[in-house]
């Protein structure tokens, strides 16, 4: 974040509230957000990124409707969804009799019989939907506990520096590895539940883990940035005449952090992503039957050889959706910082 | 100077400590359930779960059993194992449930091979790293520059398990290009070959984030003022480029590579787990799947400890050069 365009926000914002709008000119009246929102229009890379994100965010939010576009298979007399099994399309070794076709645009699962692009286009879903209410998370919770840290300062400071320092130093993966299951079960103990009802506990199990270890890097972030802005010259003003604090950190303090935690947001959505693909191949992730790239990646790594389609419609969309998100993520920082000049 | 590296021990200290608190809360007081787990299912009954949650030393109230384990870690203790006592020496971290050999001896013969692992991965991500950057600082805004910045931002974006397991199933199993691992018993040469694949991989995709740190110091460094004036007295570009520019750009570079490094020795767990190699990350993922507290425990520690211990080193290493965060 510069830091003279940053008072020079302060002081123009607080000009615009006494002035007429009218008045506007175009060099002064920009925030370093509409800055960077310009020259992000001017960025190729993130513009294809974008558009590469959109496709898989429709492909998530259509795929029944993409699943569906199918016609009916010969064999079974259906259209092929997402959980249907189907063992009369595998033969006795459990490869499958049925290759691609208007049924199975991508074939069917080995053993199960699975139409292959029903679960590709669902497993959009639990991706997209992990890394972004994930992101949310982490990021709120970053920033509120920075926020404190960095203002209050004293004890407080004391304490959350702490559990940052603390949580940093954990073998992290390991210890989600290990958690994951223990969670799941005090979650789930009690009452027999189906599969899809584990299924989902898992699904949620993970994100909550996945934010409560995530929040730490920008955290320390904000943290820093406030205790350096709350000594500068405008925020000692707006004590001295006496805005109230929450007015001091939400009107004053935070509008000087929307890049850092833009950037930082966007930065985390692919990384809890690839956790929880990550998470998914080493067994303490999604589990049967939601359809996810990771948990097929795990299990069509066996017959990768015999069958790479079951593979590498996963791989691929995982590895471009990842790419695209970090790519953008990328992208924005670049237009938040004013020196880089790419 | 004196108090400021007693604080750095104390607040490492505390943070171990809480780790082991932690982590025997979440293990021993879980809803995990290891004496079912070795039950055998086809012929457990009541008077079985029993005597094996005996034998574990699970009966016992819990706080008993953490000042065991943190008197073992301390002082050592005595096991009693089928009717002999078994004496475990210093930092005892106990006998595994599922091998019934001691974790010690369990996790620190495989540790050497996660040491090997990371350090041949360093060796490839700092040579690969640091000259791509200078390459592309040195040629900094053109093609060839953007090239080598856009291949790093491409591989570094990538999920690396993705990248990993593609490596280990197509050139390693299906083509036999590169050499599957292979213990060290098998001999040092083919144990170093084997080792080539996992570390190449792990290098590379490490080593598109010290591409961008090398380049952005090194072009920090070459706008300096006496870079200029290195220039202008008629220093061949040569000498300015590795004498002047690059040892200023260096010292940020070394500090990230502490951490790294400790971040490796705790984090090859996926490529241990993907090549096969038997390291202690792969050790902690099977004592996960079969509920052995004790090894789980000994890794969660060993990992907490070598980051505490790095983060240390480079801390009071980095107050060294520079004095003014001991202030903060």
């Amino acid at each position: 974040m510069p830091e003279p365009s940053a008072t020079l926000t302060e002081v123009s914002e607080e000009k615009a509230s006494t002035t007429a709008p009218a008045h506007k000119e175009v060099r002064t009246g920009r925030s370093p957000g509409q800055v960077a929102w310009a020259r992000l229009k001017q960025d190729k890379v993130a513009i294809v990124c974008s558009v590469i994100i959109l496709f898989f965010i429709l492909v998530a939010l259509f795929a029944p409707l993409l699943t569906s576009l199918q016609s009916v298979d010969p064999i079974t007399g259906t259209k092929a969804s997402v959980s249907d099994v189907h063992t009369e399309l595998v033969d006795f070794n459990g490869l499958p009799k049925v290759g691609t076709s208007s049924a199975h645009w991508l074939g069917v699962e080995p053993r199960l019989g699975r139409d292959l692009f029903a679960r590709w286009a669902y497993g959009a879903r639990p991706s997209l939907i992990i890394g972004f209410v994930a992101a949310a998370a982490s990021t709120l919770i970053g920033v509120t506990l920075g926020l404190v840290a960095g203002y209050l300062g004293g004890i407080a400071d004391k304490i959350i520096s702490w559990v940052i320092d603390f949580f940093l130093s954990l073998p992290i993966l390991l210890l989600v590895l290990a958690i994951v299951p223990i969670m799941q079960k005090s979650l789930a103990a009690g009452g027999d539940l189906t599969a899809a009802q584990v299924s989902q506990i898992r699904f949620w199990v993970l994100i909550v883990i996945l934010f409560v270890f995530g929040w730490m890097g920008l955290a320390r972030l904000v943290r820093g940035e406030v205790k350096s802005l709350r000594e500068r010259e405008f925020v000692q003003a707006a004590r001295a005449i006496g805005v109230p604090t929450r007015a001091i950190l939400f009107r004053e303090i935070l509008p000087n952090l929307v890049g850092p935690i833009i950037v930082s947001a966007s930065i985390a959505v692919p990384a809890y992503i690839t956790y929880e693909a990550t998470l998914s191949y080493l067994g303490a992730g999604l589990v049967e039957p939601t359809a996810s790239w990771g948990r097929t990646i795990a299990d069509a790594q066996n017959l990768f050889a015999t069958y790479p389609l079951w593979l590498w419609p996963s791989v691929i969309g995982l590895s471009l959706l990842v790419l695209a998100l970090s790519l953008l993520g990328d992208s924005i920082r670049d237009a938040f910082d004013p020196t880089s000049r790419r | 100077m004196l108090t400021y590296i007693l604080r750095r021990v104390a607040l490492a200290l505390s943070v171990i400590l809480a780790t082991l608190v932690s982590a025997f809360l979440l293990f021993f007081a879980g809803p995990s359930d290891p004496a079912q787990a070795m039950c055998p299912e086809t012929r457990c009954n009541a008077q079985r779960l029993e005597a094996i949650t005996k034998s574990l030393g699970l009966d016992k109230p819990l706080t008993a059993q953490f000042l065991d384990y943190f008197k073992g870690l301390f002082a050592g203790r005595d096991f009693l194992y089928a009717g002999d006592t078994v004496h475990c020496s210093a930092p005892c971290l106990g006998f595994s449930f599922v091998t019934r050999r001691s974790v010690n001896e369990e996790l620190f013969t495989r540790f050497p091979n996660t040491v090997v692992l990371a350090l041949m991965a360093a060796v490839v991500f700092v040579t690969l790293g640091v000259t791509l950057g200078i390459f592309a600082a040195t040629r900094r805004g053109t093609p060839t520059d953007r090239a080598v910045v856009g291949a790093s931002q491409v591989l570094g974006s990538i999920p690396y398990y993705v990248l990993a397991l593609l490596v280990a199933l197509y050139p390693v199993i299906l083509w036999g290009v590169l050499p599957q691992y292979s213990s060290l018993s098998s001999g040092v040469g083919p144990y170093f070959i084997g080792m080539l694949a996992p570390a190449l991989i792990l290098g590379l995709v490490t080593s598109a984030s010290y591409v961008r740190y090398t380049r952005n110091s090194m072009i920090e460094t070459l706008s300096m003022d006496y870079i200029r004036t290195a220039r202008s007295k008629g220093i061949s570009e040569r000498t300015v480029l590795f004498k002047h520019g690059f040892r200023a750009a260096m010292s940020p570079i070394a500090t990230i590579l502490g951490l790294d490094i400790a971040a490796l020795l705790v984090g090859t767990l996926i490529t241990e787990q993907i090549f096969g190699v038997d390291g202690i990350g792969r050790r902690g993922l099977a004592a996960l799947r079969s509920q052995d507290l004790p090894v789980i425990m000994g890794t969660v520690l060993i990992g907490a400890v070598v980051v505490v211990i790095m983060n240390l080193l480079v801390d009071i290493a980095y107050s060294f050069i520079d004095p003014r965060v001991r202030l903060s």
